[in-house]
């Protein structure tokens, strides 16, 4: 595990985006994004409505193409690479979607299992052990390893999809709106949870957030999107001191460190 | 994690060193995902003269939680507690791995309850699903028809939007389907009895098979099929999928009833659509088969229809079109029923799609053979 900020061993960062530009028609959604993220970092992707976040990050991990420009995971050109590589280097990170994206027709056991009968060539008694693991790793009881998605409650469904992700012990994580539809109970563990990637297993976790708390409690640095730009890239204390109006509505709300009540720590 | 062919001796892995107390292994090289195989054969080949106490780590190059649970899955295997363990000479890092997969070791090591169940138990439970299937759709036919019945009390009820718009999609929409799979029915129909016919030179007797079997049995039963895969699918399609995204909820919400929104106006349009499309039918078999025959058996197209207008009597027109709307009423209620059954999990929609295409085309051909026995004792 290095340092924050660390790049890997080849001299590249873990995540590399370098003047992005993207267009759907006549609609420019982004127009020279760059930024970088290193090993071991937990970075927050922010900006208002319709600034194109999801579908930056839907770039990234190789789903669009965009219009122009440049995005390297791990070493890898995702746009441009040969279908073999970007298959190798999509074994060597994970992505949360949403609501989970857990296979409707297989139980949790089996979804977490996915990954690993299909990449490794471990026997189904060495597969099953790790599976269970990765439940427990993703702080989900062991019965649910049996259950089916719809029988699981929305945080539930997306542990379980933390767990299916960390199934090939991913160097990268991407998560898209973890802790959205949570109670902030749930939400707060999920924050403590992508810590523990990044603390104890030296993941580097990349995620799309509205969550305040989120950001301003366990995230290392902030990234701004703002008309189709980074108006923002540092630790969050420096982006709140941005002197951006959307920036400065944003984190009206809140000061570093308090959720508008007492509370003054610091979630780490 | 393409695993490479195993150039390495259990020595790369693990090696052992006993003294009085007991063992010590030492760990070496990259213990990750893509090793564990090798791992665990190098573990097994481990001498077990004396029982671990100490595991050396200070030679590994890297851990990551497989390879952390792979050590303490083969100690556990052993009957050794990790806990009466030794580690040492981890670096801070690796401890940190270790420390995080022995803490969720007991929810490792559980085996799930495996739940096999025999074959008569499976025959049982599938004959009680059916029973509980078939039991509530008449239920559901029950709620349907006391929906009409409100309608027809509630004249003002009917919402008119909604049935042009369902009469159009699964009637007019449906014409040209119909029409052109009747057609060729009626052309091959044909074909097959004049085969027959010309034999004993009885090519005439053509238009009495062709008119008789179409209207009274053929037209119906054929279009009323390719209706339970049109509508009957589209039906629970649509309703599972609202159901799904909670628009049926917001319906009942806003005060409205699905059941006058939703469906009635698809069971009434398809109740209204289908003795017209079996018509279609009728019409089309007819052309087609009169067209085939003036082409490859020598009936000219006057003298067919010369024989159509003896042959085919009224009662056989009617015989064919009163089956249409009892069809239509138990394809539309297994559709829509389907549909609304579905619950949070999307694969219901696949599933309870296909189900309702095949039990509507079962209980269309049940009900025919149900008109068959009563026509006969009618002596239509």
């Amino acid at each position: 595990m290095g340092r924050p900020g660390d790049t890997d061993m080849i001299g590249n960062a873990v995540i590399d985006v370098e003047n992005v530009v993207t267009r759907f028609g006549r609609q420019t959604v982004h127009n020279g994004v760059s930024f970088s993220v290193g090993r071991a970092e937990l970075v927050a992707l922010i900006g208002g409505s319709g600034t194109g976040k999801s579908v930056l990050l839907r770039e990234i991990i190789g789903l669009v193409r965009p219009s122009a420009g440049r995005i390297r995971v791990l070493g890898v050109d995702v746009a441009g690479a040969p279908a073999a590589e970007l298959a190798a280097v999509r074994r060597r990170f994970g992505m949360m979607f949403q609501d989970g994206a857990l296979f409707s027709s297989l139980d949790v056991a089996h979804n977490v299992a996915v990954p690993l009968f299909e990449h490794t060539d471990l026997p189904p008694e060495s597969v099953w052990p790790l599976v269970r693991l990765r439940i427990a790793l993703a702080g989900l009881p062991p019965e649910t390893g049996a259950k089916m998605p719809s029988e699981l409650s929305g945080g539930m469904r997306k542990r379980a999809a933390i767990a299916r992700a960390l199934a090939l012990e991913p160097e990268v994580i991407f998560l898209d709106e973890p802790t959205s539809g949570l109670d902030p109970i749930t939400a707060r563990a999920f924050d403590k949870l992508m810590r523990f990637l990044v603390d104890d297993l030296g993941i580097t976790v990349f995620l799309v957030t509205h969550d305040l708390d989120t950001l301003l409690t366990v995230v290392d640095r902030l990234i701004v999107l703002a008309n189709g730009k980074v108006i923002g890239d540092g630790p969050v204390s420096d982006v709140m001191a941005l002197d951006d109006p959307w920036v400065r509505s944003y984190f009206a709300v809140r000061t570093m460190g308090t959720t508008g009540s007492e509370r003054g720590e610091h979630g780490t | 994690m393409t695993t490479t062919p195993d150039s390495s001796a259990p020595g790369d892995w693990v090696s052992v060193e006993t003294s009085v107390p007991g063992a010590t292994l030492f760990l070496s090289g990259e213990w990750k995902l893509g090793s564990v195989m090798r791992i665990e054969r190098a573990l097994r080949a481990v001498p077990g003269l004396r029982p671990v106490v100490n595991v050396h780590g200070g030679a590994l190059t890297a851990l990551d939680t497989a390879g952390a649970l792979t050590l303490l899955r083969h100690l556990k295997s052993l009957a050794i507690d990790p806990a009466t363990i030794d580690f040492e000479a981890f670096s801070p890092v690796h401890q940190r791995v270790l420390d995080l997969v022995s803490g969720r070791l007991a929810d490792v090591t559980l085996e799930p309850a495996v739940h096999r169940r025999g074959l008569l138990a499976k025959v049982g439970r599938s004959a009680e699903d059916l029973a509980r299937l078939v039991t509530g759709h008449l239920s559901y036919l029950g709620l349907v028809a006391s929906g009409i019945a409100n309608t027809v009390i509630h004249p003002r009820r009917l919402r008119l939007n909604e049935l042009a718009s369902q009469f159009e999609q699964v009637g007019i929409r449906a014409i040209p389907v119909v029409a052109l799979v009747t057609f060729l029915i009626g052309v091959v129909f044909a074909y097959l009895l004049g085969l027959q016919a010309e034999r004993y030179g009885a090519n005439i007797f053509i238009v009495d098979g062709v008119a008789i079997g179409m209207t009274r049995e053929f037209s119906p039963i054929i279009v009323a099929v390719i209706i339970a895969g049109r509508s009957g699918a589209a039906f629970t399609a649509q309703l599972g999928t609202m159901k799904l995204t909670e628009e049926t909820d917001a319906i009942r919400v806003l005060g409205l009833s699905p059941m006058d929104v939703l469906i009635l106006p698809r069971v009434v349009a398809l109740v209204v659509a289908l003795p017209l499309l079996v018509f279609v039918g009728d019409v089309m078999s007819n052309l087609g088969a009169m067209l085939m025959a003036a082409a490859t058996l020598d009936l000219p197209s006057p003298t067919y229809l010369e024989r159509l207008s003896i042959a085919l009597t009224m009662s056989h027109f009617v015989v064919g079109l009163a089956k249409a709307p009892v069809f239509a009423l138990f394809i539309a209620v297994i559709g829509v029923r389907m549909g609304m059954e579905v619950s949070r999990d999307t694969r219901a929609i696949g599933i309870y799609t296909t189900s309702t295409v095949v039990q509507g085309i079962v209980s269309v051909i049940l009900l025919d053979a149900v008109f068959a026995v009563l026509f006969q004792k009618l002596g239509v």
